[in-house]
């Protein structure tokens, strides 16, 4: 089976704990809005199906669409909100190895991560704006993360890229017997 | 002044001892026939030594990475435990990183910011780093 060739070091283990950029959080937040409508229109087609079944209604979500735009707020609110309250990373973040933590480095507060999701679409709109406010800020924080009190930081298991590396380092030529 | 003249005695009676001869004519071989080992072992208290024996500071001395590295356990490993999927992250975050460093390095140089002086991370995630 042939590998690809392993990251260096300094671009992961070498980076653990340290503030993510821009970059890295960007492509997460992308991820996470294709995860999150996904899964959104995964269980909206679900709850169409069994409304049609149980009441031989068809049911059309475009005539329906301040219900369907309010039920994506909700849902939104609770898949940020939750995943950054019990494990600091959304499935977008986990993906691109980077995670939500508190100014010191622990886990944010349920709290927290209900600010830091109703203040997200602040840096939303800014985008442009706020890519440019994160290059700039010492500790690479949005506006979102300003106000809840949170820093993002890369935090993905380099365990097996580590010793990837390990394994494909030039073997040491053996010192002959004297 | 008994005692200066022994030490004196001793001394010069040592002195005119041939050690390595007097070793020559000992019979090594028939003196370890004559040990009971199994004796001496069964006074041994291993438990006792073993208790005595800080496996932490033992194990803490130990270079497992370039002990890794002189074997395939690396490779092993990574193998058994990673697929495709997470090589291909792997790459991919570190692909994230350095263009992360990348845009962080120039928008420094341009408000003419030393990136040394810069927090690298959370203190107790550093403190973590450092530890490690």
């Amino acid at each position: 089976m042939t590998s690809l060739p392993a990251p260096a070091p300094e671009l992961t283990i070498g980076r653990q704990g340290t503030y993510a950029g821009a970059v890295s959080r960007l492509v997460a937040f992308g991820a996470d809005v294709g995860v999150s409508w996904g899964l959104f229109t995964a269980a909206g087609a679900l709850v169409t199906v069994a409304i049609q079944l149980f009441t031989k209604r068809t049911i059309t979500i475009t005539h329906h669409q301040d219900l369907t735009l309010g039920a994506l707020l909700i849902w939104d609110f609770i898949y940020f909100t939750y995943l950054w309250a019990v494990s600091g990373k959304t499935i977008g973040m986990a993906l691109f190895g980077i995670r939500v933590v508190t100014r010191e480095g622990n886990l944010i507060s349920t709290r927290q991560a209900a600010v830091r999701t109703l203040t997200l679409p602040i840096s939303i709109v800014l985008l442009p704006i706020s890519i440019l406010f994160v290059l700039y800020q010492k500790e690479r924080r949005c506006f979102h993360d300003l106000i809840a009190g949170t820093v993002v930081v890369y935090a993905w298991d380099a365990r097996a890229a580590r010793l990837r590396w390990i394994s494909r380092a030039e073997p040491t030529p053996k010192q002959p017997v004297t | 002044m008994a005692q200066q003249v022994a030490e004196r005695v001793i001394a010069l009676v040592l002195d005119s001892i041939d050690i390595d001869a007097l070793i020559d004519r000992v019979d090594v071989e028939k003196i370890i026939e004559r040990v009971d080992v199994d004796k001496v072992v069964d006074r041994v208290d291993v438990q006792k030594i073993i208790e005595r024996v800080d496996i932490n500071s033992i194990v803490k001395n130990i270079d497992i990475d370039s002990l890794v590295e002189q074997t395939e356990l690396g490779s092993i490993i990574a193998r058994s435990t990673t697929g495709v999927l997470t090589e291909v992250l792997d790459v991919i975050r570190a692909q994230g990183v350095g263009l992360d460093d990348f845009f962080f390095r120039w928008s420094n140089r341009l408000i003419r910011r030393k990136v040394a002086d810069l927090p690298t991370g959370p203190a107790l995630l550093v403190a973590e780093r450092k530890m490690a």
